[in-house]
């Protein structure tokens, strides 16, 4: 089974990865290196797992693999209140709230747009999603002018804040924000492993899904919630990431051959995973901290996607 | 009038159209049929220039139609195909209209004034001329479609599945509009069709494609057989005449099997 | 359909019977007019009417040097921009497309972005060119991947196009990075009409040769809003005018970014509105599609500066939120319908 073997590969080669991560050109420092390590370790899987997970299922939601749940908007809501913080606060009430406040707050603000703009466009038995599309691309501009406008006004030293939070990393996590982020996490996969057989029905789309007797509003309700939940989390603890989630998911459909949600997750998850570990190394040992780990995933998965666009041939 | 010669299409290393060589007898209904994916819609989107050959010919009275020029091979032949991708807000008039856009460009004069009101009036869409083709029925969307194409005033049209999604009347209604452009304006009708009881009863002529390739071509008295049709669509005809015309029933298998 | 009868023909009007009735024009004249005097009249800096008359004093020099300039621009821009939408969105076929939706605006920014960093000494001829070839590559390669595609749903093709400008500003962005001029790069790509003065902006008088074409083409984009196929059988050289139609735009989209900066909604907005009244054929509904951009730029900019006087908002905010806001609410109306 071409599936199976793949997912086993990469899971191997994830943890062979890890380990050069963990490891490499530490000196065996138990003391300082290696926890650190292992605290950006943790960052990564969740956030990968999230990312992953995120993107896999809003494509099967939206029945399509060239979009990522970062056009709803949750990652512009995330950098608008990262500029509005600094621009009342200053770099000083960053420190105030701390870390684990922002990310806190952030999450919830984000959890907040979402169920705003579902409650809204999603309720009394309306399930029109692409609407719901076209008005999430609407508020990410509005919200990004907004954003940009506020960017304006302050100083170059907030500003520089400003870009550090704006770009995904995993040395701003905390062991505690981590712990929280591994709550949510596993609260959402318990969830939603519950309707994993009805996520490969709903990927046939509403009518057939409704025809097979799946409760089609109230699971792609349930569906955006896990998914804002796990942006929510990943935007918090790493930063954007807009179009890694894609990367991921068509590598997943390609290498498991198969759109079956129990081989594809678990797969995206690890290569995601893969991805970030990769990038976090080159970062570190190749590039000195020249560039960071946005710049480079951003440059590779935006080349992939126009590819992609460029090589698709047919419905979409 | 409009002659292909030795007509291919591929499409990669699918040929879909192999070397067909036939007429369209001018001033006549001349109906397409076969099954599908016989390189029906393929023939006639090659005639209207729609898509380029991969070898072959396609004469306009005799001349070669690579030559002719886009704005004034659309003086000559026009084309209607389905247009259920079409979102464009516009009312009947203002669409009918656009049929002289090969003569005026956007400037409209008294003479296309006058072919304007005579398309509307031809298909009796008067009544429909300023609602709005994104609000009137399927069946009034194609008859408005019908009479930009009319207006555009070529001798040839090429229609492609006009009966496509239609009900019986409008059906009836368009096949009707067909004839009277050949019987009393004299123009050339190419049609693609699947109805083959439309076809035998309004066509003067058929010409019937399979596997890309001609089956058989000729007036519809001699074409509309049991065993022409029978080797077309392996499928069981009987055809029952009366005096209003004839049914080709394959409905059943005759032998009750 | 209904059997027609003869006998109850309707008074036969024109064939291309003009859709738009006099009274709209007469009101949407005044509204413009309206907008006009009030664009000069609010500042930062008090005006007497007294010296308007004598032509005399500060506020002559206010009104020719800052005021007027300013409200050609603004009236300009906004011609520009939703010309520039309808077009797009006759070209690509799709309501939700503008220069903000289609890449086209990121590419501009990335164009003068490129300029600003390889030929600082080139000054804004060399920035208009780089802007102007990127924005009508850019367009060049959206519409043919949106024209390849089968989409599902139409939102999708604005989705497409915003998320090739995110592409394109991740590369801008990251160019400014290394530079070091991201926050300044935000600062003056944002659509602000202050930095409109006598001497500054002469460049934006391109958008009016280009309107003026835009309009005696107005039949054959419409033409071209009908499909390739159509269009071919009506005989328009399909590609050579799609091509024209997306060099206009880029040409336009460059002229304001480096002018003005960036303005979202307004290509988007206009259209849209005049489309639900009036339809789709250009020929009449054009002048209408200009004259309510420059209308609503006019009163953004107003508001803009009204909001937190003496100072202003820059236009591209109080746009982004006014467009944003009426956007919303058509596609919310239009699903209910």
């Amino acid at each position: 089974m071409k599936g199976k073997g793949a997912l086993w590969t990469i899971f191997l080669a994830v943890i062979v990865l890890a380990l050069v991560f963990v490891f490499a050109g530490s000196g065996l420092n138990f003391e300082y290196i290696i926890p650190k390590r292992l605290i950006r370790l943790a960052a990564i899987i969740v956030g990968g797992i999230c990312v992953a997970l995120s993107s896999i299922i809003f494509q099967t939601l939206v029945n399509n693999r060239i979009l990522t749940p970062a056009i709803m908007g949750y990652e512009a809501v995330y950098l608008m209140w990262q500029s509005m913080l600094l621009l009342v606060l200053g770099t000083q009430g960053l420190v105030t709230i701390g870390s684990g406040g922002n990310f806190f707050i952030s999450s919830i603000l984000v959890l907040l747009y979402s169920w705003v703009i579902h409650r809204w466009l999603l309720g009394n038995g309306n399930n029109d999603i692409y609407r719901l599309l076209l008005v999430g691309l609407v508020l990410t501009m509005v919200i990004s002018t907004l954003t940009q406008f506020v960017q304006l006004r302050i100083s170059p030293g907030e500003f520089a804040v400003f870009q550090g939070l704006s770009y995904a990393s995993f040395n701003r996590a905390q062991p505690a924000t981590l712990l929280y982020s591994l709550v949510a996490l596993t609260g959402v996969c318990v969830v939603g492993r519950k309707y994993l057989p009805e996520l490969d029905v709903l990927a046939l789309g509403r009518d057939q899904a409704m025809s097979l007797g799946v409760n089609h509003s109230k699971l792609v309700g349930l569906y955006l919630a896990l998914i804002a939940i796990l942006v929510a989390v990943s935007t918090s603890l790493i930063g954007p990431t807009a179009f890694l989630g894609i990367f991921v998911a068509n590598i997943a459909y390609a290498l498991t051959a198969s759109r079956r949600h129990r081989l594809t997750l678990p797969t995206g998850c690890a290569i995601a995973i893969a991805i970030f570990l990769v990038a976090q190394f080159l970062v570190e040992h190749v590039f000195n901290y020249k560039t960071t780990v946005s710049i480079l995933v951003n440059l590779v998965c935006g080349a992939y996607f126009l590819l992609l666009t460029v090589r698709v041939r047919g419905t979409l | 009038m409009i002659t292909v010669q030795n007509l291919s299409k591929a499409y990669g290393t699918k040929t879909v159209l192999s070397a067909v060589s036939a007429g369209f007898p001018p001033g006549c209904v001349t109906s397409v049929i076969g099954p599908n994916g016989a390189g029906k819609s393929t023939l006639l989107m090659l005639m209207a220039r729609l898509s380029e050959p991969s070898s072959g010919d396609i004469f306009f009275d005799g001349k070669p139609v690579k030559g002719i020029p886009t704005s004034e091979y659309a003086k000559r032949v026009a084309t209607l195909r389905q247009s259920s991708d079409f979102n464009m807000r516009l009312t009947v008039g203002e669409l009918v209209a656009f049929g002289r856009f090969p003569y005026s460009r956007g400037v409209i004069n008294d003479n296309d004034r006058r072919v304007i009101d005579e398309s509307i009036e031809f298909l009796s869409l008067e009544p429909l001329r300023n609602a709005y083709i994104d609000e009137i029925s399927g069946g009034q969307r194609q008859m408005a479609f019908l009479a930009m194409t009319i207006a555009q005033q070529t001798p040839v049209l090429l229609l492609d599945e006009p009966l496509n999604n239609l009900d019986m009347k409008h059906a009836v209604q368009i096949m009707h509009a067909l004839r009277r452009l050949c019987d009393e304006q004299g123009r050339t009708v190419v049609l693609v069709i699947h109805d083959i009881n439309f076809a035998a009863n309004y066509s003067d002529h058929i010409l019937a494609l399979k596997g890309g390739q001609i089956r058989f071509n000729g007036p519809s008295g001699e074409t509309i057989t049991e065993a022409l049709l029978h080797d077309l669509y392996d499928l069981d005809f009987e055809i029952l005449s009366s005096e209003r015309g004839c049914v080709c029933d394959y409905f059943t298998p005759r032998s009750g099997v | 359909m209904n059997t027609p009868s003869q006998s109850e023909k309707q008074p036969i009007k024109a064939a291309d019977g003009s859709q738009i009735s006099g009274a709209t024009r007469m009101r949407m004249a005044c509204l413009f007019v309206a907008l006009c005097v009030g664009s000069l009249l609010v500042g930062a800096r008090q005006m007497e009417w007294s010296q308007v008359v004598l032509l005399s004093g500060d506020t002559w020099l206010t009104l020719t040097a800052s005021r007027l300039p300013r409200m050609a621009a603004l009236i300009l821009t906004g011609v520009g921009l939703a010309v520039c939408g309808v077009i797009l969105q006759h070209i690509v076929r799709n309501r939700f497309v503008e220069p903000g939706t289609s890449g086209g605006l990121d590419a501009a920014k990335l164009g003068v972005l490129v300029s600003l960093t390889l030929m600082p000494a080139m000054g804004k001829f060399s920035q208009m060119l780089f802007a102007l070839g990127f924005c009508f590559v850019t367009s060049l390669l959206y519409v043919a991947v949106i024209r390849r595609i089968q989409f599902r749903n139409t939102a999708l093709v604005p989705v497409i196009g915003l998320m090739y400008g995110s592409v394109l500003s991740a590369v801008a962005e990251f160019y400014a990075y290394q530079q070091n001029i991201l926050q300044s790069m935000q600062g003056w790509l944002m659509g602000d009409f202050s930095r409109v003065v006598q001497g500054q902006y002469e460049v934006i008088y391109l958008i009016l040769p280009i309107a003026v074409l835009a309009y005696l083409y107005a039949h054959r984009f419409t033409v071209l809003g009908m499909g390739e196929d159509m269009a071919t059988s009506l005989g328009l050289g399909y590609a050579a005018t799609a091509t024209l139609g997306l060099l206009l735009v880029a040409i336009t989209v460059s002229v304001t970014v480096i002018t003005v900066g960036a303005i979202y909604f307004v290509g988007l907005v206009v259209p849209n509105l005049v489309v639900l009244h009036y339809g789709d054929n250009l020929k009449h509904t054009l002048p209408l599609v200009a004259v309510g951009g420059a209308a609503l730029l006019l009163a953004c900019d107003i508001v803009g500066r009204l909001l937190i006087f003496p100072f202003e908002v820059p236009i591209g905010l109080t746009a982004g939120f006014i467009g944003g806001a009426i956007f919303l609410v058509l596609i919310l109306r239009g699903e209910k319908q």
